[in-house]
This record gives C-alpha cells, structure tokens and sequence, in this order.
C-alpha cells in the first residue's frame, strides 16, 4: 500500500521506476489510480460492511434525530425539536445523565484500580501465572451476557448470597436489586468483576518496565510504595491512559447489565436507568425513534468531547519514556 | 500486502478479475441482505406459519395444543410459536415491526391496533370477512369492531375480558370480612387490606403478609378507580381526561396504605412481572388486581381458597368495563395470507379449538363456542365466566374508545413516577405534576 500511495504519476514513466517488479512493465500506460484497484478490491467487503452497518445507519439515524418518527408512519421533519424538548422539557433525561455519570465515575476507577491491583500480584508470580490470568480473565468474556446478569441479578436480590453473606457479617441491606441506592452499585460490581481485559493489559505493561530501575531504585533505598509511586506509576502510564480512554468510553454504553438486572426499564424508580436504557426505552417502548436518534447523536457527541478532555489532562500526567530520550 | 506480480506471467486480464470478485461480492452482499428475510421463511413444500403472543403457562400450554391440532388438519403447514410476558412481548413486536416483519399472526392488545393498523403493519381482513374464510357471524358486533381502524378489519377480538381482584377467602374470612360484592366500596377495600395487615399473618419467608399488591403503580387500577367517580383516562386522542387533582388523590391513597403496612412493600411491587414473582404469588400480599384471563394461574400457584371479586365502587359505582382482552391480526407481510387466515379462522371458530383454548384468554368471542365451552367449566374459569355474567347483570358503563398511540408510553410513565412515590423521591403531587406534563407532551407528538 504504501508504495503505491507515495509514488508520484511520473512514475509510470518505466526509466524513472526504479522499484522491483514495476520496470517489467512496459507498453501499458498505468496511471496511479489504475493500480490502487486491487488494493480497493481487496478492501470491498469491509469497506462494503462499513458502509452499509455503520455509516448508512449513522447518517440515517442523524437525519432522524431532526425528526418526529414512531416507527410506522413516515418520519415528520421537526428540526430541532427534539434536542430542545430534550434538553428543557425532559427532567427524566437530565436524571439519566446523572445516572449514568455517577455509573463511570465510580465504576471505571474502581475497575482499573482492581485490574492494576491483580496484575501487580501476577506480576511477581512464577507458576501458574498463565493459569491465574486466564481464570481472571475469563469473566471479561462472559460478562456482557445477558444469563451472567441474571445470575448477578438473583445473587443480589432478596433472599441472594451477597445480602445474605453481608447479613452474617452483621451488615443487613436487603435485596440490593429491589434498593434505589443500592441497585446501581449491583451494575457497578458487575462491571468492577469483569476487569480481566484491563487487567491482561497492565500485566503486559508491568512487563515491560525495565528492571533495572527497581534495582537502582532498591540500591537507593526505596521501600515497596516508593518504587510504586515513582517508577511502577509513571512508567505505566500510558497503558493506565489507555486503559482509562478505553473502558470511560465503554462505561458510557452501559446496557445489558443494567438492564436485566432491572427488568429492562431501568428501575426501581430509574435508579438504574442509564442513558442507553432510556434511550432504548424511547425509541422501542414509547416508538420516539427519533428522539432516541437525537440521544444517540448526544451520547456520541457527550463520549468525544470527554475522550478530548481525557487526552488534554493526559499531557500533565502520561509519561512517555521515549519521548524524554530514556530508554 | 505483497506488490501482485503483474507482468511476470500471464494472467487474467484486470477487467476480468475485477468481474469475478464484483460477481462474488454481489452474490455475498445479496446473501447477507436476504440472510434475515429467508430465516422466517420456509421451504419451498412446506408452508411455516409463525405466531406469537403474551401470557401465562397455561395459556402457552393450550394454544401449543390447538397449534398441533391445526398442523394435523393441514399437512405441510408447520407453526412456529412464540410467547413471552406482556412488557418484553410489546418491544419485541415494536422492534419487529419496525423491521417490516411482525410474525405472520401476533396477539394484539387493544392500545396496539391504531399504531399497528395505522401504521400498515396488518394485514386488512376484509376480503376474507366478506367471502367467510373468516367466519364472523357468531361474533358480538361491538366487540368485532374494537378490531377496525379507519372502518377497515385489521384484527379478530380473542377474548372478552373484566378487571377484578384476586383474593384469599382465608385470610379474608380470617380478618372477619365479608366477601366482597358488587357494590363494594374503596373505603371498604382499604378497610380489608388494614385488617389484615392486622392480622400479623407471615410468609413463607418470615415477612409480614400485607392486604395488596400496591396498585399505584398500574394505570389500570388508577382507571377503574377514576371511572367509578365518572372520570375517564383520556377526554380525546389528544387530551387526558382527569386532572392532577385527581392523580394526586388515588396517589395519596395508595401511598398512605403503603405506608401503613397495608399493602406491598415497594420492592416487592417492582420485581413483580407475573404470578409467581407478584407479593400475592410469593405470600407477602392476600390480594392482587388482576384480569379474568389469567386469574385461574392464581388459583393453580396457591390453591382453592383463592376467589375472583369485583372491583371496588364509588357508592356502587362500578369502574371496571368489558374490554377485548386481546386482539388477533395477520402481519402486512406474511407470506402465506392464505394459511394465515385459515389459522385465524381455526383459533376464533373451531369448536374443538375452542374447547382446547377454554377460557385461557377470557370469554371466547364466538358466542357459540362461549356457551358450549362453559357447560364443561369447572374450578376457576368457571368462576370466571359467571363473574362476567353477574356483572353484566350489575350493569357496566360502554367500554371507552380505544386509548390513543401515546398509551403505552404513558402507561410505563405511570408506573415509573409511583415508584417515585414509593422510595420517597416525590410526594404523590409533585408525581402527579410530572406525569401530567409527560403525559401531555407524549400525547401531543
């Protein structure tokens, strides 16, 4: 590809071609759009793929966001109306928005701090450590389905293990599921379980920390949370802001566990009523396809704009060893 | 990639090879494209039929049995079934729809048609009416047209159905209450569920039994309420027919028996999607609203001394209506119209289909099939079937029109603001306030 793209149309000139397999030819005029064929072709069913699942349904769904479309009658243009009924008319949005913020900020630390906390016990271990990865990693896979949260769903309700379990310990809370303040944090756990991807990573990233610094370091006398602190943490941070970006923007999406566990509307009292579930809830419950269109467009819009906040704040605190001449 | 070796030996000529993989990727884009279209298809000898609709076991049960006997009429038609509770039921068939493919027959409730039939998604059954491949003589005419739209025949009623309550005769009798009549009043009816919460019965696992299900959270228990003081849900298509005043009323009620300990706890009321799962099916309540069609599942979870009562009045003022309890319609695209209204024709006027249904979707439309299948009634469904006789002799108001398309969300608004109520994140006014602007804005798009 990259031959091809950087030759210039004088190249089809044979004498000035002095690549291999090009000179060959001669006779034929070929220009460069002519041999960016195959490479079109080959690209075909994923460009096709792209085309027709991604960005059709994109484009279509932004055209709907500007219209009044309850799935059976043809969409009725309303320009706006729908982002404004939205954003002033609409307090159950607004409180999905809360919902879901209060959702990352706790669940995607909490994640990565669980992730970190794993690998870096894994790190140091000799046998066995593949064993142990894969079982750690294991939930990242079954997670996102719909019976892991049902069976979260029974495990935290009335009469579940967790409050029964929490009960023997003296600490009575109930059903979480059936709880407004809890039930969130039911979802949260769920997330917080499945930290194996994020996990998998920093383990690769901890590899790859020299030993040598642990060793100066331990010859200067740094205790355990001094070499955390000053080499693990800075050293790391490029995959602590990779992972960060990765599962932030993932959190945003939140959706089959929080709706299952809720019975798929987002209760007890929307307390779990995330923005994708309300989302869902407009657009295939009350048929408002294109106010979910218009959510949609905000989530996209909310979840970049935060990305762009997140690589900004990551100049003051990413450490790129190759950049300071280290290494 | 490798640079393609051009030049070095023969080969197919440019035009050619982009011909083939042109060919080859039309072919695999139309085999993706038709990849959900031929999966509800069937084969070319034999026909598939599919149909889905909501509801209980039982129901499940006895239309599997008449689907069987269909098939056995009928070689080379197969029919595939599906069902699901109400709430999943209702957005699986909205995302099927807007698809373009509901199944080939789908049960329908009476908020659906406008939307449905308005919409194309049915198929309209004139034609098959007019020349008897649908038998319709022996339907009520009045309940045959709570299946038009626009003065077309878009969907068949299944069944005729009243709102009551479930309850237990032994804990009512327990209490020292009567049972309930006609002309019961809901003074009355709180006064029951106070005396026995009183009563400090317990559950299976150690709770209080309470007298309710808290109906704050159903609009239809708010709309027999309303009707019994002359209101109505909605004045118009457009327009809701009660005031905040109103709402904040039956709010208040529900709350203070709530609160009380009179009725369910509210995480009891929000886990509950069906008989086992509400307060009544788990022990914690002695009473629960519910339809004629699926009151003998009560019955069969918990045993006899479960009866049917009428809804409570407002100074005998009965609330409750005959409504179609649902409908059944024939999707816009079905590819064998002809089976189909065969199908249609076999659940709604077959006298052995009627026999194997019974009273599973509350009183059979064909009159015919009503009365020969209640001489064989026993247990529950035959208490089904006199309840609706006696309250047709008490004397109902005229059924009102159907509920405009902005229903079903209002209905889910409903019941998300009462459990605002519940966990103390609203008081019933400020609820009532914010349901009405919801209420108001969904019924204006």
């Amino acid at each position: 590809m990259s031959t091809v793209s950087t030759r210039s149309p004088a190249s089809t000139d044979p004498d000035s071609a002095p690549e291999g397999g090009a000179p060959q030819r001669t006779g034929r005029r070929r220009t460069v759009r002519d041999k960016q064929w195959p490479a079109y072709v080959f690209l075909s069913p994923w460009m096709i793929g792209a085309g027709v699942l991604t960005l059709a349904p994109m484009a279509v769904s932004l055209y709907l966001s500007f219209t009044d479309y309850n799935l059976f009658d043809p969409p009725e243009w309303v320009g706006l109306r729908n982002y404004t009924e939205m954003f002033t008319e609409d307090p159950r949005y607004w409180r999905s928005v809360g919902t879901t913020l209060l959702y990352v900020v706790v669940a995607v630390p909490l994640k990565l701090a669980f992730a970190l906390g794993v690998a870096m016990l894994l790190k140091n271990l000799g046998r066995g450590r593949s064993f142990y990865r894969s079982a750690f990693y294991a939930p990242s896979l079954l997670g996102a389905s719909m019976s892991i949260a049902l069976v979260w769903k029974a495990l935290f309700n009335d009469g579940g293990s967790v409050p029964e379990a929490l009960g023997w310990i003296g600490i009575d809370t109930g059903g979480w599921v059936g709880n407004t303040d809890l039930a969130v944090f039911a979802v949260v756990l769920l997330t917080v379980w499945q930290f194996g991807a994020p996990m998998v990573i920093f383990l690769a990233g901890l590899q790859q920390i020299s030993p040598d610094l642990y060793e100066a370091a331990a010859l200067d006398g740094a205790g355990r949370w001094r070499q955390f602190v000053s080499i693990t943490v800075p050293m790391l941070s490029p995959v602590v802001f990779f992972n960060l970006v990765l599962e932030t923007i993932q959190s945003f999406q939140v959706f089959t566990p929080a709706f299952a566990i809720s019975g798929g509307d987002g209760g007890p009292a929307d307390s779990t009523n995330f923005y994708t579930l309300y989302l869902y809830e407009r657009g295939f419950t009350a048929s408002h396809m294109g106010y979910a269109s218009a959510m949609a467009w905000m989530l996209l819009i909310a979840i970049a704009v935060i990305t762009a906040i997140l690589f900004r704040t990551s100049r003051s605190w990413v450490f790129y060893a190759d950049e300071e001449g280290g290494r | 990639m490798p640079e393609p070796p051009i030049g070095r030996r023969r080969h197919p000529s440019r035009r050619s090879v982009l011909a083939a993989a042109g060919a080859g990727l039309g072919t695999a884009l139309a085999a993706s494209l038709t990849a959900c279209s031929s999966a509800s298809g069937g084969e070319s000898r034999g026909v598939t039929l599919t149909i889905a609709w909501w509801g209980n076991d039982d129901r499940a049960e006895r239309t599997q049995r008449a689907l069987r006997l269909f098939e056995k009429e009928h070689p080379g038609v197969t029919v595939q079934a599906s069902n699901s509770d109400f709430g999943s039921y209702m957005q699986k068939l909205a995302t099927q729809a807007a698809g373009g493919g509901i199944p080939d027959l789908a049960q329908l409730d009476y908020r659906q048609i406008s939307q449905y039939a308005g919409g194309g998604a049915l198929l309209p059954l004139d034609s098959a009416v007019r020349d008897k491949r649908i038998r319709t003589a022996d339907i009520d005419t009045d309940l045959l047209r709570t299946g038009t739209f626009g003065g077309k025949q878009y969907a068949l009623p299944m069944g005729r159905g009243i709102t009551g309550f479930a309850y237990d005769t032994k804990m009512f009798k327990k209490a020292g209450l009567r049972t309930p009549r006609p002309d019961w009043t809901w003074q009355e009816w709180a006064e029951a569920n106070r005396r026995i919460a009183a009563l400090g019965l317990k559950s299976p696992d150690g709770r209080p039994v309470t007298g309710a299900n808290d109906g704050g959270v159903n609009e239809d228990v708010f709309e027999t309420w309303l009707r019994s003081r002359g209101g109505k849900l909605y004045a118009s298509q457009t327009r809701l027919g009660f005031s905040e005043d109103d709402l904040t009323e039956f709010w208040t009620l529900c709350d203070d028996l709530r609160r009380s300990g009179a009725t369910a706890e509210p995480k009891d009321t929000v886990q509950a999607v069906s008989i086992e799962t509400s307060p009544m099916g788990r022990g914690l309540a002695a009473s629960d609203y519910t339809w004629d069609a699926p009151f003998p599942g009560y019955t069969d979870l918990l045993g006899d001394q479960v009866r049917f009562c009428p809804c409570p009045t407002t100074d005998g003022r009965q609330g409750s209506y005959f409504k179609p309890s649902m409908l059944l319609g024939i999707g816009a695209n079905t590819r064998h119209p002809e089976e189909a209204v065969q199908l249609a024709d076999f659940l709604t006027n077959d006298p052995r289909a009627g026999a194997i249904l019974g009273f599973t979707r509350s009183t059979p439309p064909n009159k015919a099939t009503a009365r020969r299948v209640a001489k064989t009634l026993e247990g529950s469904e035959l208490q089904i079937y006199r309840y609706a006789q006696d309250m047709e002799k008490y004397g109902l108001d005229a059924p009102p029109a159907a509920p405009p398309r902005g229903d079903v969300a209002i209905q889910i608004a409903f019941k998300r603001q009462y459990q605002r109520i519940a966990y103390d994140l609203a008081s019933p006014r400020d609820a009532a306030r914010e349901f009405i602007d919801e209420a108001e804005r969904e019924l204006r798009s």
